[in-house]
């Protein structure tokens, strides 16, 4: 208990020390506010179901905020360069201009650190309500966000150039960031989205991020997220989607980072005719590694469409989580929603829990899911090793084409090529 | 070149019980030769074949020397690059992996292995279609993945395909022939006829007689109950045509 009051002092130092936004009184209402309602609700405990496997405690939280720091792109994030020349980048979750460049986005765009956003226009979303048992750490970043995006595409504007968002951890330990991103797609536009967070030289720090995603009437939407974390670091993540009347949202969460990860999903279907792509891959390399995704389809409306593929790969003893929800409420008839979770553990030690779920209150749907764990199968092991391909080679080829058909949803051959790079797996093609 | 002494068998069935495959099997083949084995289902010929290329399931107990070297101690990787192959009486579908990619890193795995440079990305493009129109395999097939979707007789052909880029010493051709209509046996049998010469050799493995009209085995050898009972010329093969197996089998027990 002395433990819980400890850390929680902790915290509300860490709250007092971070008053941000002094100038906006009804923000600072709102983050102290906001900060009330976590210590009332508190950590998540593992007796909680969407906890069951994953316990986030609140000794792990580090009471320190990010530094700003220099930085400079290694080859690591170089390939950026060959997917967009628009790039926002934070560092220890402080926006860096000189590592920022928007100059060639066209102005009718806005593009910029949400500490530089206008007011008026960002005050909804920021004051908008989270539910606390749900989503206690989005309520945690509610009082304690700092910076994120602000990105707002007006009514018909394709944006041709896909814009990066780059969260960069490095030269410092134990401190706690919580990034808010907030993407608007006005009706009938068009954007895609690659959010990264990426750990180089630092250790035990704390990722607690939420992005939300408004994809209006007609809007397009393709959002990629790359977890790069260091292996010591704990990244908790929110992505809220909604969605209006036939829109169209492709998420991609690519993630082999971090020591603790877990990355919650949640779309909502507010209008008909919508349609929701939601493509994962989770690679863990490290003994003790741990991730889990939960992801929640809310159809409200009919003539709604959801896919969900997640895949994993799973070695030495590392954990996975994968619970993947559909909800179809009795307003959405004539829903098409199917989910897939695959796995490949390549380690005796490795552990997956799987819970693909389906609730139905509407009677004119189609609904699939399945979930598969398996090991490399041993005939074509042997196939390719029979060819005079070792042992190793053999035993990566099958992995890497395992991964394949998450890359191969990736319309944009740069941003493919990317992917497949920075999670460790070769061009084959 | 391939010297087999007494190669017993043995496999784990699913209530862990032993099952005796091969019981004593001899066979020498020397360079240049087609040596053909024949024999009814179960009699032990895939078994024979796959413990060759080095399938772990089998327990073996006997001699087997490729040009020397002791091929039980040896991985399957390093029988490749020995010069020993197996054509798969059932190859095995590979999801994800591309055809072309598979077969460039085969070949430059064996290159590799063996201190000659590595093959370029042209020459090898060049390369695989020439072979490819050789087996009649259409080009649609390199940017496949390995015999994901693939016929029959798409498979076999993409089998003797890889015999032709990897260039064996001892191919060894799993019921190559089995399911195929004519056309693709035939389009089987010129590429290995390709590639006989006085340094390479061949085990056709078979069920039927029809494939050694086209490819001339230079012995045959008969296979029942795990064992080799009877060895002829190129004609033992047309005896079995009419008379079966039957005859044999008494002519082994008597």
């Amino acid at each position: 208990m002395s433990d819980v009051v400890a850390s929680h002092l902790g915290l509300e130092h860490f709250f007092e020390k971070n008053s941000h936004f002094t100038d906006k009184k009804w923000l600072c209402d709102f983050r102290a506010q906001q900060f009330k309602q976590f210590l009332q609700r508190g950590f998540p405990s593992r007796k909680e179901e969407a906890f069951k496997y994953t316990e986030i405690k609140n000794t792990a939280l580090p009471a320190q905020s990010g530094l700003a720091r220099p930085w400079q792109h290694s080859e690591k994030t170089a390939g950026i360069k060959k997917i967009t020349p628009v790039i926002l980048t934070f560092i220890n979750g402080h926006f860096s201009a000189v590592l920022s460049e928007t100059a060639s986005l066209s102005r009718e765009i806005t593009l910029c650190p949400l500490s530089q956003a206008h007011e008026e226009r960002v005050k909804s979303y920021l004051t908008r309500e989270v539910d606390a048992t749900r989503f206690p750490f989005a309520k945690l970043n509610a009082a304690l966000m700092t910076d994120g995006l602000f990105l707002e595409i007006p009514k018909h504007v394709k944006v041709t150039t896909p814009i990066y968002l780059l969260f960069i951890n490095t030269q410092q330990n134990h401190y706690m960031t919580c990034p808010r991103n907030i993407i608007v797609a006005h009706e009938s536009s068009q954007v895609t989205v690659i959010e990264e967070h990426v750990g180089e030289t630092a250790q035990h720090y704390f990722t607690n991020v939420v992005t939300e995603i408004h994809a209006r009437a007609n809007a397009h939407v393709d959002y990629y997220k790359l977890q790069d974390e260091d292996f010591t670091a704990i990244h908790v993540a929110n992505v809220r989607v909604e969605q209006q009347q036939d829109s169209c949202v492709k998420t991609y969460f690519l993630s082999h980072g971090a020591q603790l990860a877990r990355e919650d999903l949640t779309i909502f279907q507010r209008a008909q005719g919508t349609e929701s792509y939601l493509h994962g891959l989770y690679s863990l390399s490290q003994d003790q590694q741990h991730i889990d995704h939960h992801i929640h389809v809310d159809h409200f409306a009919a003539h709604g469409t959801s896919a969900m593929l997640y895949k994993g790969i799973l070695a030495k003893k590392s954990r996975a989580v994968f619970n993947g929800k559909v909800y179809v409420h009795p307003t959405a008839q004539q829903i098409n929603a199917h989910q897939a979770n695959h796995n490949l553990l390549l380690s005796a030690d490795a552990e997956i829990n799987t819970k693909p779920e389906l609730e139905i209150y509407a009677d004119d749907v189609k609904c699939t899911h399945g979930a598969t764990v398996g090991q490399l199968d041993n005939e074509a092991l042997f196939y390719l090793r029979s060819r005079g391909l070792s042992a190793r080679e053999a035993h990566n080829i099958l992995t890497l084409a395992f991964a394949e058909e998450i890359y191969s949803k990736i319309d944009d051959n740069s941003i493919r090529h990317y992917m497949r790079k920075r999670m460790g797996s070769h061009d084959q093609f | 070149m391939l010297n087999i002494k007494n190669l017993h068998a043995s496999i784990q069935d699913e209530k862990q019980k032993t099952k005796q495959i091969l019981r004593g099997v001899n066979l020498t083949v020397k360079p240049g030769e087609v040596h053909a084995i024949m024999g009814p289902n179960g009699s032990g010929k895939s078994t024979f074949a796959n413990v060759l290329a080095g399938r772990e399931e089998y327990k073996t107990e006997g001699e087997a020397t490729l040009d020397g070297q002791d091929l039980f101690s040896l991985e399957p990787e390093q029988r490749a690059t020995l010069g020993l192959f197996l054509a798969f009486q059932y190859p095995v579908e590979i999801p994800g992996v591309n055809n072309m990619y598979f077969l460039k890193a085969a070949v430059n795995s064996l290159r590799k292995q063996r201190n000659l440079p590595l093959i370029d990305a042209m020459d090898f493009l060049t390369l695989i279609k020439t072979k490819m129109k050789e087996v009649g395999m259409d080009e649609k097939f390199l940017s496949r993945a390995v015999n994901e979707g693939f016929s029959g007789g798409e498979k076999k052909r993409n089998e003797v395909l890889q015999m032709l880029m990897l260039e064996p010493r001892l191919a060894i051709l799993d019921e190559t022939d089995s399911g195929l209509d004519v056309d693709a046996l035939q389009a089987v049998a010129k590429g290995v006829n390709s590639l006989r010469n006085k340094e390479r050799s061949f085990i056709v493995v078979t069920h039927y007689q029809r494939l050694l009209n086209y490819i001339v085995p230079d012995v045959v050898h008969v296979m029942v109950h795990g064992r080799i009972i009877k060895s002829g010329g190129k004609e033992l093969a047309l005896d079995i045509e009419e008379k079966g197996y039957a005859w044999l089998e008494k002519e082994a027990e008597a």
